[in-house]
C-alpha cells in the first residue's frame, strides 16, 4: 500500500552501473517520475552518460541522445527545433549534465541557448566535481575541498560559482534549485519546469556522490538534506530571473560543520576553516534573504 | 544521418554481484511494547490510531489485553517512561490513546474480531476438546484469565466472594479513577462470550477438594484483601483503608469529618487520602520515607497534594491514644541511610528518641495487605511446581489437578496490568498442558516473549503475523529522526483541585478524536512499517518493489544502504552478506 501522493512510475531500469548510493541516479529517478513518458533526454558527457548504458544497452525508459561534453546547451536546442518541426510540441527535451559539462565546459553553449530563451529545460545534477573522470575539481567544487586535482594542502580555496545566479541574470523564465533529500519539493519543481513552456529553464540538483566525497554509500540522502538544514544549498526558486521563493527555511539552521565534518573530503579542515566557511554560508544566505524580500508577495512563486 | 542506437535494457546486468552487505526488512519490537507488563502491541495501536482506523487499533489491543479502557484509566503506563519520543521532546500519551479507543469501543458497541486469532482453521482446532476451568477470584487476574482461557476454546467459571466482579477495580480503586460503567462494560463483554461469574461464593478448601469431580484445572487469582497489621500500640482504633475504598464503593460512608492520618506511602493510601478530601476531611499522609520513595505512582501523589492532602515524611507510628474526642498519634521521626532497598529507595532508621503528636480524628492505615486467608499463598518450592514470571503451576498433590497462582498472589509487581499479563500467562499455561503436556510449557511460552521482557504475546502465541518480528529493541538512536518534527504532546482536559474535592467525578477527561489522531500520529512507530514508502522512493537501483508487500530485488541491489538508513523507523536491517 501507498500513501504517497507522488508520480509513482519510474522510467528508469535496474542494472545500470551506478556506483551503489549514486545520488545522481536519485535524482534522475525523481526527475523521470515528474517529466513523464514524453520527455527527451540530451547527456553530454558525465556520469550519466555511462549510467544511461554503454552501447548497446540503455538504462532509461524514454530517449537518450548522447553528446559531446561542450554541446548540450546547442544539442538541446537542435533537438527543440527537430521536434518543432515535426511538430511534436508535446515532447519535454531535457538537457541532464553534470556540474564540468555545465558550470565549466558547456557553459558557452548553455548561456547562449538560454539567451535565446530556448524551449527546454536543463538540469545539471550537480557532484561538486568530474567524477567520473576520477574527481578532478570544477568550478562547482566548494572551497575547502580536497580533490585529485586540489590535493593536500592545496586544497580548493576559492568559492564555488553560483550557478543560478549565473541563469537568474540571463532573466529565463523559471531557474531553481532541488535537492534528493526533498522529493516532494524536488518533483513539484520538475512539474512546474515542464509546464513552463515556451523558455528556458534551468534546474539545479543537488546530487551526492559517495565515491567522490569519500562517504558511506548509505549516507547519500543524508548528507543531501544536511546541505539543506544547514543552509550550504538553500532550496528556491526565481522566476523571469528577478523573483525569489525560498522553499525551505531551515530555522533554525544546523552549524554548516554538521555538513562538513561528516564528508572524507573536508576531512583536513580546521576550526578557522570551519568558521571562514560558516561565514560565507551565512553570507550568501543573507543575500538570498535580501533577494527574496525584494519580491513582492503576491509575484513570488 | 546514422546514428548508433541502444535498445536493450541495462536489466542483463545483475549488479546484485557487487553486493557485499544485504538490506532486508526487518520488524522488530518498540521499546514501549517491551515494557508493557501485557505486551502491546503499541506501535502498531499508534499506527492504526493515527490512520483514524480505530476498530483495527482496539482489536490488536483486545488480542493481548481485555481491559483497555479500563488500563487506559488505572494502568501506571510504563510504556511511556521509556518511549522513544521523550528523547525527542516527550512521550506519546499511550495511555490516553488507549482509553480513547477502549471507550469509543464500549460507545459504538464494537464487536470481538472473528476470527480471533490467525486463521479460520486455528477456531475450527479449538472448536473440539476444550477443558474447564474453575476460576477463584473476578479481579483483573481472574477475569483475564477467564477472557484468554475462553478465547483459547475452553470453559470458564468464575468464584467471586464479593457481590459484584471486579476485584480491585470494583473495590479497591475510587470512582474519580475508574467510573463503573466502564468497569461494566468491559466486564460485561468476557461476561458474553459465556464466562459464568458466581458472586458471593468464594473458592474454599472443600472446594478445592473436590473440584477435580468438575474441572481439569484451577486458577487462583484472589488478590491481596487483608491490611496488613501495623502491630503498634493503640492498633485496634485504626480503621482499615482497604475496607473503608470498599465501603465507598459500596455507597457507605462511615466518615465523619475532621482530620485524619492516613498512614502509608503506597498508591492505597493516596487513594484513601484523595478519597477523604472528597468527603469533606483533611487528611494528612503519614510516610516513613522521603515523597521520592513513595511507591504510588508519582502522577497520583502530584494530584493528591494539588486537591490539599497533606504529606508527612520521615515519620513512623509507634503508638494512638485517645478514642472518640480525638486521637493523639505519636510519631517516631526517622532519617534518611546511605544504603537502599532492593527497590532503590533509601532505607531509613529512627532518628535517635525524637517524636512528635498529631492530633486528629481518626487513623487509617494502608501499609499493604496480603491474601485473606493462608492457605491462598502460593506454596514454596514444592515438587511439581512451575515457577513462572507472573505465576506458578503446580501440579496440587491433594487436589489432584493443577492449580495454577495468579494475580497479586505472584506477580513481581502489584498493579492491574501485571495482573492481567498473569492471567494470559496462566491461560497460555494450561492450553499447552491441556494440549502438549506440562513439559512443553516452558519452551512454549518462553517462545511467545515480547522483546526482553517477561511480557507475553497471545498473537505470537497463536502464529500471528507478529510471530516474525525480532525480539530486538529499537534505541532512539537507530531512528532516523529527520523524518519527525517536534510536536506537542496532547493533553486532555483535566477538573481543577477545586472541583476535584467536591465530587467523585472522574479527574481526567479523555481525548477528543481529533486530539486521539494528532496524538496518535506523533508515534514513530519504531520498528514497524507503516508504508512510508522511503525504501523504494529512494532507492538508486529501482530494485524494491510492491507485490502483496515490499520485495527487494537482490538480483540488482547494490547494497548501498540507502533504504535501511532512510528508514525513519528501524523497519529495516543491513546485513552482511554471506561469503
Amino acid at each position: 500500500m501507498i500513501h504517497s501522493p507522488l508520480p509513482q512510475t519510474d522510467y528508469m531500469a535496474s542494472g545500470h552501473v551506478g556506483c551503489p548510493g549514486c545520488g545522481a541516479t536519485v535524482a534522475m529517478k525523481f526527475a523521470l517520475r515528474a517529466l513523464g513518458e514524453k520527455t527527451m533526454l540530451v547527456i553530454p558527457a558525465c556520469c550519466w552518460a555511462i549510467i544511461a548504458g554503454s552501447h548497446p544497452q540503455t538504462s532509461l525508459k524514454v530517449p537518450v541522445l548522447h553528446t559531446a561534453f561542450a554541446t548540450a546547451g546547442a544539442a538541446a536546442s537542435g533537438l527543440r527545433a527537430a521536434l518543432d518541426m515535426r511538430g511534436d510540441t508535446e515532447t519535454t527535451v531535457v538537457a541532464w549534465a553534470g556540474d564540468g559539462g555545465t558550470f565549466d565546459i558547456g557553459f558557452q553553449a548553455l548561456s547562449g541557448a538560454v539567451e535565446r530563451n530556448e524551449d527546454f529545460i536543463y538540469v545539471c545534477y550537480d557532484n561538486e566535481a568530474y567524477m567520473n573522470t576520477g574527481v578532478q575539481r570544477s568550478s562547482s567544487t566548494p572551497f575547502g575541498t580536497r580533490t585529485t586535482t586540489t590535493p593536500g594542502t592545496n586544497w580548493k580555496h576559492t568559492r564555488k560559482k553560483n550557478i543560478v545566479e549565473a541563469f537568474a541574470a540571463h532573466r529565463i523564465p523559471y531557474a531553481a534549485t532541488a535537492s534528493i533529500a526533498y522529493p516532494e519539493d524536488m518533483i513539484r519543481k520538475f512539474q512546474r519546469a515542464r509546464e513552463l513552456k515556451g523558455g528556458s529553464r534551468f534546474l539545479h540538483v543537488y546530487a551526492t556522490c559517495p565515491t567522490g566525497w569519500r562517504v558511506p554509500s548509505d549516507q547519500c540522502i543524508k548528507i543531501a538534506r544536511l546541505a539543506v538544514k544547514t543552509r550550504a544549498f538553500p532550496l528556491y526558486e526565481v522566476t523571469d530571473g528577478v523573483r525569489y521563493t525560498l522553499n525551505h527555511d531551515a530555522e533554525p539552521p544546523l552549524p554548516v560543520r554538521d555538513y562538513l565534518s561528516v564528508q572524507g573530503r573536508f576531512k583536513h579542515l580546521t576550526d578557522d576553516d570551519y568558521g571562514e566557511i560558516q561565514a560565507m554560508v551565512d553570507e550568501d544566505w543573507e543575500l538570498l534573504k535580501r533577494k527574496v524580500a525584494l519580491a513582492p508577495e503576491e509575484a513570488r512563486a | 544521418m546514422r546514428i548508433s542506437r541502444s535498445n536493450v535494457s541495462t536489466e542483463i546486468n545483475k549488479t546484485g554481484s557487487w553486493r557485499f552487505v544485504r538490506p532486508g526488512y526487518d520488524e522488530k519490537t518498540a521499546p514501549c511494547s517491551n515494557a508493557c507488563p501485557v505486551g502491546q502491541d503499541i506501535a502498531r495501536i499508534e499506527m492504526l490510531m493515527g490512520q483514524g482506523m480505530f476498530p483495527a487499533a482496539w482489536e490488536t489491543i483486545l488480542r493481548e489485553n481485555p481491559f483497555p479502557a479500563v488500563c487506559g484509566r488505572v494502568c501506571f503506563h510504563p510504556c511511556e517512561r521509556v518511549c522513544n519520543r521523550g528523547e525527542m521532546d516527550s512521550a506519546v500519551g499511550i495511555h490516553h490513546l488507549e482509553r480513547f479507543v477502549g471507550d469509543l469501543a464500549i460507545e459504538r458497541a464494537y464487536a470481538l474480531p472473528h476470527p480471533f486469532y490467525g486463521d479460520e482453521a486455528e477456531t475450527d482446532r479449538r472448536a473440539t476438546g476444550g477443558k474447564t476451568v474453575a476460576i477463584g477470584g473476578a479481579g483483573p487476574a481472574g477475569l483475564a484469565a477467564a477472557y484468554f482461557l475462553a478465547r483459547l476454546g475452553h470453559t470458564c467459571d468464575i468464584y467471586e466472594a464479593d457481590s459484584e466482579p471486579g476485584g480491585v477495580l470494583r473495590w479497591g480503586i475510587p470512582w474519580y479513577r475508574l467510573p463503573e460503567d466502564v468497569l461494566k462494560a468491559e466486564i460485561s463483554r468476557i461476561v458474553d462470550m459465556g464466562v459464568k461469574i458466581y458472586c458471593q461464593k468464594p473458592i474454599t478448601r472443600d472446594f478445592m477438594a473436590r473440584a477435580r469431580e468438575q474441572y481439569d484445572a484451577v486458577f487462583l487469582g484472589c488478590g491481596y484483601g487483608r491490611s496488613l497489621p501495623l502491630w503498634i500500640p493503640g492498633e485496634e482504633k485504626v480503621l482499615n483503608g482497604l475496607a473503608y475504598l470498599h465501603d465507598i464503593r459500596g455507597g457507605d460512608n462511615t466518615c465523619t469529618g475532621g482530620r485524619a492520618a492516613v498512614i502509608g506511602g503506597g498508591n492505597t493510601a493516596i487513594d484513601v487520602a484523595r478519597s477523604l478530601t472528597r468527603l469533606g476531611v483533611e487528611p494528612i499522609l503519614v510516610y516513613r520515607r522521603r515523597r521520592q520513595d513513595m511507591p504510588a505512582f508519582d502522577h497520583e501523589v502530584e494530584m493528591a497534594l494539588a486537591e490539599g492532602v497533606q504529606l508527612m515524611p520521615l515519620v513512623a507510628p509507634v503508638r494512638i491514644d485517645g478514642g472518640d474526642g480525638g486521637m493523639v498519634l505519636t510519631l517516631q521521626r526517622m532519617r534518611t541511610t546511605r544504603m537502599e532497598t532492593a527497590g532503590g529507595r533509601c532505607r531509613v532508621e529512627p532518628d535517635g528518641d525524637r517524636t512528635e503528636t498529631l492530633m486528629v480524628d481518626q487513623v487509617y492505615s494502608a501499609i499493604g495487605a496480603e491474601p485473606g486467608e493462608n492457605w491462598l499463598f502460593p506454596p514454596e518450592h514444592q515438587p511439581g511446581q512451575l515457577r513462572m514470571s507472573h505465576c506458578i503451576l503446580w501440579e496440587h498433590p491433594d487436589a489432584r489437578l493443577p492449580v495454577v497462582f495468579g494475580g497479586d498472589l505472584t506477580t513481581p509487581v502489584k498493579s492491574v496490568t501485571d495482573a492481567v499479563a498473569s492471567g494470559k500467562q496462566a491461560a497460555m499455561a494450561l492450553d499447552t498442558r491441556f494440549r502438549h503436556g506440562g513439559k512443553a510449557i516452558p519452551e512454549r511460552l518462553g517462545a511467545c516473549r515480547v522483546g526482553d521482557g517477561t511480557a507475553l504475546s497471545m498473537e505470537i502465541y497463536l502464529s500471528g503475523r507478529r510471530k516474525t518480528r525480532n525480539p530486538a529493541i529499537v534505541p532512539f538512536s537507530a531512528l532516523n529522526t529527520d523524518y519527525f518534527a517536534p510536536a506537542e504532546r496532547q493533553a486532555p482536559p483535566v477538573l481543577s483541585p477545586e472541583t476535584r474535592c467536591g465530587s467523585f467525578e472522574e479527574v481526567e477527561g479523555a481525548y477528543g478524536r481529533d486530539a486521539a489522531v494528532q496524538e496518535a500520529s506523533r508515534c514513530f512507530n519504531c520498528g514497524i512499517c507503516n508504508d512510508c514508502d522511503n525504501c523504494r522512493l529512494f532507492c538508486p537501483e529501482v530494485a524494491i518493489y510492491i507485490d502483496g508487500t515490499r520485495c527487494i530485488n537482490l538480483d540488482y541491489c547494490k547494497g548501498c544502504g540507502i533504504c535501511v538508513v532512510e528508514c525513519p523507523r528501524n523497519a529495516m536491517t543491513l546485513e552482511e552478506e554471506a561469503s
